[in-house]
């Protein structure tokens, strides 16, 4: 009988807990309702393909990256016009709790662009290509680019932003080592291709 | 602007038309809503809620609707005994500085006051053309203020300019289908100044313009005639991110008119030179629906204001009329970082009806103002607008000043009724409004903060006619002005 209560008092506070877990990922933080959301969506579907979607991101590369614009070590220039302000005043938990939320939300769509382009990206991300170093960038952020950890998710990304980030890398506006090795090398053409193929996603 | 149609009415004639042009309301503010104080409370560059100021983008307008509280800097804070937050101020206050200096030529002079039938009044430079002080941001939680103090040379007046005081916050009624949309209040002095678009008159283009221009002969209420001079308090929902709507009303507030019997400030009387609204409040509306897709954001909308007002020369126990305001509105913006094209259009019927004896010819007028403007700007950097612009109306040589009417009756808010002698400039000699033209404008920003504009207005017709507009001998050309400035704020 004791054991009953015990299964049921544990059971009713998985189920409690389950709920709260559910509607912690549907009920957005208020910071997302009342500032992020302006631009990224209530969902993490941006508005505008000048603001990169959120929904489905992995949380670690979100708290990464907002830590990032916090101590402005990511520095490409919409993260000074734009996220290090944003992220002036976040503290740690309220980092993890956007992350945690945008990372729940459904990916965003793929949105369709040209066959010969995607098909070339498609190349690109599977294989690299070994004559200029690039490697398949699927070895890294996952065969269906969902990303893992630190390496974010790029399937659905809006495309203009991929490429922005692709050419930032190139310049260093954005500093990261791996990245600006894998890309240096990569003309507009095959940036445009990735970002086409990846947004397709 | 508001020297325009019934504010000109107790200018003294002739020998003052330049005062008048330059100086005659007691305060003629000019409009600026890009502010460093926003930049320093959210830490976010201009760009974010500009895309050159001070037009604003769908960001820029989100951070209006919830009434300019989201902040980025340390705060004092204070809560009760229930953990309700009491006090939310910001550490340092987002103040800012705006200067503007300009300089306007006249294709042909106006009349120099000091020198009788001289011509000689061609040129202005002014610095400043106005400074000014901001108060721009959070105050508490949900509570915002753009607050702008402006001094002008021109008047030699510090004055309340275009300001603000603003109330939002969130709510849902998930139930019924309505998801997180913003709910406010908006305190005041300007109808359309607390409107997101622009393509409304507070906010539209040009957003500078020459304070010594020569006015036209008329305006419609809502397009600047209540700048400054009017309080309203209206209610506004900004609902499923599309759907804007909003409510409320003005009522004429006491600007720096003094009582003419003891000499102190006092209320509103017969000698102020503008038109007050009379009764309670004027009702005033606004509907917008905005649609944003990719790099671009669409909206169209009406807005509108109506009531009974004293004309000007008419005392508070004289008989009132009755103006309607019904406007059209749409913007279309395309935002990039290398390019941006925005476009305005706005169009203001006006119905006008005198119970005032000797006011105007008819019992009714009507009055239709319309803007188009187009711009393009490269990389934030240099750009360019062309504006067309019209006002046509109702053939009224009482209400529009004709000489012809000086001989028997001239209607009380002419300049120069009270002595009989007509104005030269500001009259139309057939008694018609229409007033069309185009405005050009370049700008270049060698910094987000700091833009050099080289503006042309060049006038088609000019209160009602191309040649001899105002029975003098003045032609509509003559009226074209070449105003170049610098406008500033840090």
């Amino acid at each position: 009988m004791k054991a009953t209560v015990m299964y049921a008092v544990a059971g009713g506070l998985m189920l409690v807990s389950a709920l709260a877990e559910a509607q912690q990922k549907s009920t957005p933080p208020d910071l997302v309702t009342r500032v992020c959301s302006t631009c990224h969506g209530p969902r993490g579907i941006s508005i505008s393909p000048m603001f990169p979607n959120l929904a489905a991101q992995q949380p670690v590369y979100l708290e990464t990256q907002l830590k990032a614009f916090r101590d402005r070590s990511r520095a490409d220039p919409h993260a000074q016009a734009f996220m290090w302000g944003m992220a002036a005043q976040l503290t740690d938990a309220t980092i993890t709790e956007i992350a945690a939320y945008y990372a729940a939300q459904p990916p965003a769509p793929g949105k369709s662009a040209g066959r010969d382009e995607t098909t070339a990206g498609k190349k690109i991300f599977e294989e690299g290509i070994p004559a200029q170093q690039v490697p398949p960038c699927q070895s890294c952020h996952g065969d269906k680019a969902a990303g893992n950890g630190p390496f974010p998710r790029l399937a659905g990304q809006q495309r203009s932003y991929l490429e922005r980030q692709l050419a930032a890398f190139i310049s260093n506006a954005r500093a990261n080592e791996i990245m600006h090795a894998n890309a240096k090398d990569l003309t507009a053409l095959q940036i445009s291709q990735i970002a086409a193929f990846l947004s397709a996603q | 602007m508001r020297i325009k149609g019934f504010a000109i009415a107790t200018l003294v004639p002739i020998v003052s038309i330049l005062i008048a042009v330059a100086a005659a309301p007691p305060f003629a503010p000019t409009p600026a809503s890009a502010t460093p104080g926003f930049a320093r409370q959210t830490g976010i560059s201009c760009q974010a809620c500009h895309t050159v100021f001070p037009e604003l983008t769908p960001f820029g307008r989100k951070f209006k609707l919830n009434a300019y509280v989201f902040t980025n800097v340390k705060q004092i804070e204070a809560t009760d005994e229930q953990s309700q937050r009491t006090l939310s101020l910001s550490d340092l206050p987002p103040v800012s500085v705006m200067l503007q200096a300009s300089n306007t030529t006249l294709a042909r002079g106006v009349p120099d006051a000091g020198v009788a039938g001289d011509l000689s009044k061609k040129n202005d430079t002014e610095f400043p053309q106005a400074l000014s002080l901001f108060y721009t941001g959070k105050i508490s939680d949900n509570l915002g203020a753009f607050l702008q103090l402006t001094w002008e040379p021109s008047s030699n007046a510090v004055g309340i300019d275009n300001s603000d005081l603003r109330f939002a916050d969130h709510a849902n009624f998930d139930s019924i289908g309505i998801p997180d949309f913003i709910y406010g209040l908006s305190l005041n002095n300007n109808p359309t100044s607390q409107d997101v678009w622009n393509s409304t008159p507070a906010w539209g283009f040009p957003f500078l313009t020459s304070s010594v221009g020569v006015p036209s002969v008329t305006a419609a209420l809502i397009d600047g005639q209540l700048a400054q001079e009017s309080v309203g308090l209206s209610a506004y929902l900004f609902l499923f991110n599309h759907l804007y709507v909003e409510f409320g009303g003005y009522r004429s507030a006491q600007t720096s008119f003094t009582n003419t019997t003891t000499g102190g400030p006092g209320p509103l009387d017969s000698t102020a030179p503008e038109v007050r609204i009379a009764g309670v409040a004027a009702p005033y509306w606004r509907l917008a629906w905005e649609q944003d897709w990719d790099n671009h954001a669409l909206s169209f909308g009406t807005y509108g204001i109506s009531t009974k007002v004293h004309q000007p020369g008419i005392g508070e126990s004289g008989p009132t009329s009755r103006l309607t305001d019904v406007a059209l509105d749409a913007q279309y913006q395309y935002i990039t970082d290398a390019h941006i094209v925005s476009a305005t259009a706005t169009w203001i019927h006006e119905f006008r009806k005198f119970n005032n004896v000797g006011l105007a010819d008819h019992a009714h007028d009507w009055l239709d103002t319309a803007r188009l403007t187009g711009t393009y700007f490269f990389k934030r950097k240099i750009g360019g607008s062309v504006q067309l612009f019209s006002t046509t109306g109702s053939r009224d040589r009482t209400l529009y000043c004709s000489p012809d009417t000086f001989a028997t009756a001239p209607s009380p808010a002419c300049p120069g009724a009270d002595t009989g002698t007509p104005s030269q400039l500001l009259g139309s000699a057939n008694g018609k409004p229409t007033t069309q033209g185009a405005v050009f404008e370049i700008d270049y920003l060698p910094w987000l903060n700091t833009k050099i504009g080289l503006q042309y207005t060049a006038y088609d017709t000019f209160n009602g006619r191309r040649h001899n507009y105002d029975g003098f001998g003045r032609n509509a050309s003559q009226n074209n002005l070449l105003y170049v400035y610098i406008w500033t704020a840090f």
